[in-house]
């Protein structure tokens, strides 16, 4: 019984670490930029959905959509404001979207967004029972979000213009200036990608717990181990890392005491970085490591 | 004319300013300076910030009587505070020291009442509050090693006193309740879950050892660092042992998922422990009502009103008209009473001694005797104030049980009982 609960919360650990770093990896692969604002956004779409819904009465889908929306228009300004003067500086990209990131965490704190009265509503309430183990179903949903949205970005970008367009510039910057592609505007408009996917992950994954300013922050860690260790612009490896991170996670928490699960991740980083800096699918530093 | 009637508008001016000037003077002068309380805590928890309100609820009452009297002088309470920022994960011990060493250093405080809220600060902070000769009284941090250290050198800490529940008091409470609920419903198999910190860790460790003591078997045994908000390992592991028990024991404000996550996964057990978001009067609304029949303890009584000690009733009246319902019905489980009663315990200490040297105030403290929101207040003689189960002998803490429609119902001890403990729906089916 024990392990039956161990693969199927192990499943659920996977899917919320993928829904998670989704938007970072996505940012990464297609413009470079390691958005470090992404725990921000992540949180600003809880608490703006929260705020809509439990201070404005708004439905919680309406508010969900304008959180979605909102989120989307301030990766773009990021780009916009804060990114355009250093583009190409990859530390001072770190750095100034990391800033970003902690000013929306901290101004939320200085807001007063620290006690337990903020959560979500679940989309779905109760639970259902697999193999004897009870899920409840935004668990379940969370698993079908993050499916459909890897299917959704996968046919984005191979089979739609704008989504080649992107990936053409991910791919040699100077020759797809060349045929047209405006890099300015692909930029913003993967930093707007990633923000809404981080935003989206947020709506599904918030409701389990509650909003606190502390989980922005565990989210960029939690990304960071996923793409470092899938390899970060791949959508396999993102994949890949999300169930070794996820399973890791849960056997540790399970068998070695919860206390354990955030070395897990921390330790999985350090790991990879001393001993495959490239990631377990990751190609563009390959060359580079053989060396 | 006009030359008469310019000098005549001088002298009226200079007059009034003279006036004026000797008026304000005189006024300053005859105003005494006030007695400075600092609050050195965790202002962003729900503890730390009920603590304060509490505190200045109180100085309020005092001013409003004109004051303490100090050698025949009466003057006014003051408080100023400082967050230590202790409650979030992440922030270092030194951090929060730095942050009293400051309110010391700049406010330069007559007294500390609240303090620590983490009990790694608090007897990290010892060493300070000693250097410094300030009268401290805690109502948060819980550690016994608090009383070691004051027991272990007197004359160093002796400015040191709590008055909020310790960890022993605690397991005497969660272990009369156990042994309370195994004979009432034949429980035998209990899981505990805690936070990773000091005092939760140091509780669990002291139940577990009265459960396996008075034959229970403990199924698990896991702590949350702070922040934690995935319980469902501990929860699987609880329904897959057969656990009858899960004994929460957190401060933080997203344990209380823990209860909702418990429902979701259908875990046939009776929760019993301290769920700190679970203990004020809106938490039922704010859980949706997935709070039922939890059993959850006060750690001192004030925040809920109990009718076996009139000014638990008081204070929950007069809190609610300062702050308004919302906020009274927010009021935490854990440190207004103590926090409340401590500025009153203050007070008398300075009328009695005569002075605000920290020597004779720390005497005249731990001579306390008086009746006060938490019950009644003594301290032992390694300044802890005394908790049990009578409250015209000592002071109270109060066992309650979340029932529809959303009541705290006092279940423990029998002197504030207004009910008994029940099984909740989801186990009765």
């Amino acid at each position: 019984m024990e392990l039956v609960n161990v693969l199927v919360f192990g499943l659920v650990n996977s899917a919320v670490l993928a829904l998670t770093a989704m938007g970072f990896s996505l940012t990464f692969g297609l413009s470079g930029v390691a958005n470090f604002a992404h725990g921000g956004l992540y949180l600003l779409a809880g608490y703006t959905s929260w705020i809509l819904a439990n201070r404005l009465n708004l439905p919680f889908a309406v508010s969900a959509v304008l959180a979605v929306i909102l989120a989307a228009l301030l990766g773009a300004l990021i780009y916009r404001l804060v990114l355009m003067p250093v583009r190409g500086i990859v530390l001072s990209e770190v750095i100034a979207t990391f800033a970003v990131g902690v000013a929306i965490l901290e101004l939320f704190r200085w807001m007063g967004f620290v006690t337990y009265e903020f959560n979500l509503r679940p989309f779905v309430k109760g639970s259902v029972e697999i193999a004897g183990v009870a899920v409840d179903y935004q668990r379940i949903l969370i698993i079908g979000i993050g499916l459909v949205l890897a299917a959704g970005l996968w046919y984005f970008t191979r089979r739609t213009r704008i989504g080649l367009a992107l990936r053409g510039m991910a791919q040699d910057e100077y020759t797809a200036l060349s045929v047209g592609i405006e890099s300015d505007w692909a930029a913003a408009l993967s930093l707007a990608l990633g923000a809404g996917l981080a935003a989206v992950a947020a709506l599904s994954i918030l409701p389990l717990g509650i909003i606190s300013i502390n989980i922005g922050y565990d989210v960029l860690l939690i990304a960071l181990a996923v793409t470092v260790l899938g390899g970060l612009e791949s959508t396999t490896g993102l994949v890949a890392g999300a169930f070794i991170l996820g399973y890791a996670m849960t056997f540790t928490s399970t068998y070695l005491g919860p206390q354990w699960m955030e070395a897990v991740y921390m330790a999985a980083i350090v790991l990879v970085l001393a001993v495959k800096p490239s990631g377990l699918f990751g190609k563009s530093k390959e060359l580079e490591e053989r060396v | 004319m006009k030359r008469l009637l310019l000098a005549a508008r001088f002298i009226f001016l200079a007059a009034v300013l003279v006036i004026g000037a000797a008026a304000c003077g005189g006024k300053d002068e005859k105003k005494a300076a006030p007695i400075v309380i600092g609050v050195p805590t965790a202002l962003g928890s729900i503890e730390g910030a009920d603590s304060l309100r509490a505190v200045q609820l109180a100085v309020e009452e005092i001013n409003a009587k004109g004051g303490v009297s100090v050698k025949g002088e009466k003057r006014p309470l003051a408080v100023v505070s400082i967050d230590t920022r202790e409650h979030e994960p992440g922030i270092p011990v030194t951090d929060a020291l730095a942050a009293v060493d400051k309110l010391i250093a700049e406010k330069k405080p007559n007294a500390i009442l609240v303090g620590a809220f983490r009990s790694e600060v608090l007897l990290s902070s010892m060493d300070l509050v000693a250097k410094h000769k300030i009268p401290y009284i805690t109502t948060i941090a819980m550690t016994p090693d608090f009383q070691k250290k004051v027991k272990e050198d007197y004359n160093k800490y002796k400015y040191m006193f709590r008055m909020c529940l310790n960890a022993p008091y605690l397991v005497n409470y969660l272990s009369r309740t156990m042994g309370f609920v195994g004979k009432e419903f034949n429980f035998k198999k209990a899981y505990i879950i805690v936070q990773d910190v000091l005092w939760a860790k140091g509780t669990g460790s002291g139940l577990e050892k009265w459960l396996k003591d008075n034959g229970w078997e403990v199924v698990g045994f896991d702590a949350y660092p702070t922040g934690a908000s995935d319980f469902s390992s501990s929860l699987g592991k609880a329904k897959a042992g057969g656990a009858q028990v899960i004994v929460p024991i957190f401060d933080m404000p997203q344990s209380g998922i823990l209860l909702k996550q418990a429902r979701a996964m259908k875990v046939p057990a009776l929760m019993a422990g301290f769920i700190s978001p679970a203990a004020p009067g809106s938490a039922w609304k704010t859980f949706e009502g997935e709070v039922e029949g939890l059993v959850n303890l006060l750690f001192e009584i004030g925040p809920m009103p109990v009718k076996a000690v009139p000014r638990s009733v008081q204070f929950h009246e007069s809190y609610t008209k300062k702050y308004g319902q919302e906020m009274g019905a927010k009021l935490s489980g854990h440190g207004p009473g103590p926090s409340y009663d401590a500025v009153y315990v203050l007070a008398g200490a300075i009328e009695k001694a005569g002075t605000l040297e920290a020597d004779a105030l720390a005497a005249a403290i731990k001579a306390t005797d008086m009746e006060g929101v938490i019950g009644r207040i003594k301290f032992s003689d390694d300044h802890q104030v005394v908790y049990d189960v009578n409250p015209k002998e000592a002071a109270i803490g109060a066992v309650f049980q979340w029932k529809a429609p959303g009541v705290r119902v006092p279940v423990f001890p029998e002197t504030a009982a207004e009910g008994k403990i029940e099984l909740p729906p989801y186990m009765k089916n």
